[in-house]
């Protein structure tokens, strides 16, 4: 019972620390994405040519082994998994706010994260990238009263695909695993083909 | 035999196992759903020494002082709550309890109108394992009899007098008034109605909405997340 987490739920440090332990984990985040080749432009942006898939497969990897570990943690019972929260649904805005994400990412070459260690190592057009999530940012919240209306339209409860379809937890952890074998294999396939397409 | 695993590459290996683990998820049960496991040598040792409780001019003390290192919890329905609740409460129906996101760390003090459903909700909290969890002695109804009805002493000793003085004030604050020991004994139909505290502006304990107005009684999560 001592070693259940979520520790932060169980009261088991407070929240200054709590923000030092995000920063440790945000480094660590960065220094992954760096070592994977996020912090190149070039890279992260040939997904889009399908000739270079690293992103998904990475991505895709660290959300099967996150969600094994969640699920055999919470199996074994050292954590709670009705105390992690969860983002609340808002179906149309976020399906709208990723859309406008993803153009973002053609257009300018970088996704939040991978601009941030970008910009750790000096490259100037992550710079330039962060400054315009700055901007943008900066108008949102100037727009905010205009796009509230908007911005909380829907539920607003935290939807799961188990909870919403009524499926098998397990269910759901399997076939996401399968999806994630079945999108590397097809990874694969067009990298081959786009990789000759290209040269 | 283990020619064929030995000819793979690291990564379709990976994935090998990342199969096998979700195959293995399909029979797992990672929420702890319903069932619980209770120590019942504790709980029977806190039961006996009555460690548990609180009793009404205790959390009266605490609730004048503005204490905030606790939350008090009302299990009535909401329409009840609606009609009276103690101060600085908040409205969660027994119902929804399990479901509330109450901490597990958090000091909770439960009353309902007597004592038989914040009995039930005790235990039911400290099966899901909350660790500090309390019972308001009497529910309700004490609270009524002894803060803010109190009785006092027909012919007063000075140290009852005194005792008195606090009582009337403790009273006061919360919106009654005291009877004499005669009419209590006379039975005397109680609750000539409770006027509003004097304190309209006693401040919510802790960070959960009042959901006086009808809202849903189970606590807003603080916005969290990336």
């Amino acid at each position: 019972m001592a070693m259940t987490a979520p520790f932060f739920k169980y009261g088991m440090f407070g929240d200054e620390a709590s923000l030092v332990l995000a920063f440790l984990i945000g480094i660590g985040f960065g220094f992954f994405l760096e070592r994977a080749g996020f912090g190149s432009a070039r890279k992260l942006v040939s997904q889009f040519y399908l000739n270079d898939l690293a992103v998904f497969k990475v991505m895709f990897t660290a959300i099967v082994t996150a969600m094994l570990g969640v699920t055999y943690l919470g199996w074994i019972g050292w954590l709670d998994l009705s105390l992690v929260y969860l983002v609340p649904t808002y179906l149309l805005p976020q399906v709208v706010g990723g859309l406008l994400l993803g153009v973002g990412f053609v257009v300018g070459g970088y996704c939040p994260g991978t601009s941030v260690a970008a910009t750790a190592t000096g490259r100037v057009d992550g710079l330039v990238y962060v400054l315009g999530i700055f901007a943008g940012m900066f108008a949102f919240a100037e727009l905010y009263p205009f796009l509230k209306g908007f911005y909380l339209s829907g539920s607003g409860e935290a939807l799961t695909i188990p909870g919403t379809f009524g499926l098998p937890y397990g269910l759901v952890v399997f076939a996401v695993v399968l999806m994630a074998v079945g999108g590397f294999y097809g990874a694969g396939l067009l990298e081959k083909k786009f990789a000759a397409a290209g040269e | 035999m283990s020619g064929w695993f030995s000819r793979l590459t690291l990564n379709q290996k990976l994935a090998l196992a990342a199969i096998a683990l979700g195959a293995g998820a399909l029979f797992a049960a990672p929420y702890p759903g319903s069932k619980v496991t209770l120590d019942a040598r504790e709980l029977a040792l806190v039961v006996g020494t009555e460690a548990d409780h609180v009793e009404a001019p205790e959390l009266a003390a605490w609730i004048i002082e503005n204490r905030a290192d606790y939350r008090l919890v009302d299990l009535r329905t909401e329409k009840e709550f609606a009609t009276y609740s103690i101060p600085t409460a908040v409205n969660i129906p027994m119902s929804v309890l399990p479901e509330a996101g109450l901490g597990r760390q958090e000091k909770l003090v439960l009353y309902s109108e007597g004592g038989i459903h914040s009995a039930q909700a005790w235990m039911l909290l400290k099966a899901l394992g909350h660790k500090s969890v309390y019972m308001l002695k009497g529910g309700l109804d004490e609270w009524k009899d002894q803060v803010v009805f109190p009785v006092l002493a027909d012919d007063p000793t000075p140290a009852q007098r005194a005792r008195d003085e606090r009582l009337k004030a403790m009273s006061a604050f919360f919106g009654g008034q005291p009877r004499s020991a005669a009419s209590a004994a006379a039975g005397e139909p109680e609750t000539p109605g409770i006027a509003a505290p004097l304190t309209p502006a006693v401040p919510k304990v802790a960070a959960p909405p009042s959901p006086a107005g009808g809202a849903k009684p189970a606590v807003k999560k603080k916005r969290e997340g990336c």
